[in-house]
């Protein structure tokens, strides 16, 4: 089982310095690139691995190690929308809400945690989890806009982490291979009338009615 | 004739002692029935529901006809002993009747297994189990009936829907729509429990961790007893109406070689 802190997002102001912009030429090469790709939960064999609205997450445990006091949010997108998502996009704000997703942002950011919640390394036997959509209270609360709520629609999803120090954006891993949602089908698509008829109900009709008709000849033949 | 006398002797022997059997194997079938009408697993109402319920009806023609062949046998022994040909021509035709009926008992038995399959079940379960809103007084009940015994088996059987708790995400149901999938991916019936009847880990039930939910399906347990109960209605008429053939065809003969 996971767990999860609220995290008040808290927006700190950033004082442009030009000269700065010009020495650092990319701004977001602050960002560090994890080589990790999240994927889903493979020990346990999850019967609830995905459903028609959520997926299992195996949690990130010892890939952020060497970065201390951050805080470690899932970023998830649409396997379309994935591309247009930037990372200098605050998290608890309008533009990365559950509640706005996929209507107006292309991702949604949710299950804050520390580095305190992903121990390293990995206890043996332990099931280390994220439950993506799990929360179902605020799905349509626009004042938790960090919920996780249950997926819109069947995906496909593409999902990373997403490390921020304070507000700035210090690493991401890769996006995860496309999550794919179960669909489910109507119970009308279920055929009943296919039964067909087993042998021995065959073979027991023919010989009843064989022994019936000798019974009833052998009355006809004796009156 | 001595040799005469003799066989008829033995054909009378013959035939009070195959006539014993069908008293028997009469009180036997309708205990039998009794048996399986009275519902020990409590399937009755998916039966019901799936309009499809004529194995009882098998059944229940199984228990007139044992008490039949009982008070017939009973006629047959006494109308050899006296050689009586008007009781026994009465004998041969109540005996054909109720051949008859018995015959159409197996047959339906039969036939009737034949038609529930998992699909049939797992349909029902989809379309009934746990529906908010009834069509009409008829559907209220069979709702009722349906997701009482599921709620039953799966709590009995440690089992969750027909195949597996894929069926609850494989397809859409009745269920689905007053249970969101998030908060219930499969019923919390499915899950294991502890002595006061709640999940003993509610997230792990969820998440479908092995050991916090019931993996297999519950159709063993419902086809098992459907089973024993279509095919001990079947086959064993259908052993008793072989040996009532050849009873029958020994009166007749007898009957024939009676003189007036």
């Amino acid at each position: 089982p996971h767990s999860r802190l609220r995290h008040s997002g808290a927006r700190t102001m950033v004082p442009l310095l030009p000269l700065l912009l010009l020495l650092l030429p990319a701004a977001h090469g602050a960002v560090e690139h994890v080589a990790y790709t999240p994927f889903l939960t493979k020990t346990p064999v999850l019967e609830g691995l995905t459903t028609g609205s959520t997926f299992v997450l195996e949690q990130p445990r010892c890939v952020f190690d060497k970065y201390s006091n951050v805080d470690i949010w899932l970023v998830v997108a649409l396997e379309k929308t994935a591309a247009t998502f930037n990372n200098s996009v605050a998290p608890g704000t309008a533009e990365s809400a559950f509640q706005n997703f996929p209507n107006s942002v292309p991702a949604y950011m949710t299950l804050n945690a520390t580095l305190a919640n992903y121990p390293c390394p990995k206890p043996a036997g332990d099931i280390t989890v994220l439950r993506v959509g799990s929360e179902t209270s605020c799905t349509w609360d626009n004042a938790r806009p960090t919920c996780n709520g249950p997926l819109p629609g069947p995906g496909p999803y593409l999902v990373k982490f997403l490390a921020l120090k304070g507000s700035e954006p210090v690493a991401e891993t890769d996006w995860s291979q496309p999550i794919m949602l179960r669909t489910a089908k109507s119970p009308n698509s279920i055929s009943t009338t296919d039964g067909g008829h087993s042998a021995g109900m065959i073979a027991l009709t023919t010989i009843l009615s064989i022994l019936f008709a000798i019974l009833l000849a052998g009355l006809v033949a004796m009156l | 004739m001595a040799k005469s006398e003799d066989c008829i002797h033995i054909l009378q022997g013959l035939l009070v002692f195959g006539n014993v059997v069908i008293g028997m194997c009469g009180i036997a079938l309708t205990a039998e029935c009794i048996y399986f009408v009275s519902d020990p697993h409590g399937l009755y109402p998916l039966l019901e529901a799936t309009e499809n319920d004529d194995i009882y009806a098998a059944a229940w023609i199984g228990i007139f006809v044992g008490f039949a062949l009982f008070a017939l046998s009973i006629l047959g022994i006494i109308g050899i002993i006296k050689s009586d040909r008007t009781l026994l021509l009465v004998y041969i035709i109540l005996m054909l009747i109720t051949f008859a009926f018995e015959m159409a008992s197996c047959i339906t038995a039969a036939t009737h297994r034949d038609f529930l399959t998992p699909d049939l079940f797992l349909k029902q379960m989809l379309e009934r189990y746990q529906k908010a809103e009834p069509a009409n007084n008829n559907d209220k009940w069979m709702i009722e009936g349906v997701t009482k015994t599921w709620d039953k088996l799966m709590l009995q059987n440690h089992c969750c829907g027909v195949l597996g708790p894929s069926d609850w995400q494989e397809y859409t149901s009745a269920f689905r729509f007053t249970h969101n999938d998030a908060d219930f991916p499969w019923p919390r019936k499915c899950c294991v429990m502890d002595a006061q009847g709640l999940p003993v880990n509610l997230d792990g039930c969820k998440l479908g961790v092995p050991g916090y939910y019931n993996s297999n399906g519950c159709y063993d347990a419902i086809s098992g007893p459907v089973n024993t109960h279509a095919w001990g209605v079947a086959w064993f008429g259908f052993a008793i109406l072989c040996w009532i053939f050849c009873v029958l065809l020994g009166t007749m003969f007898y009957w024939s070689g009676i003189e007036y």
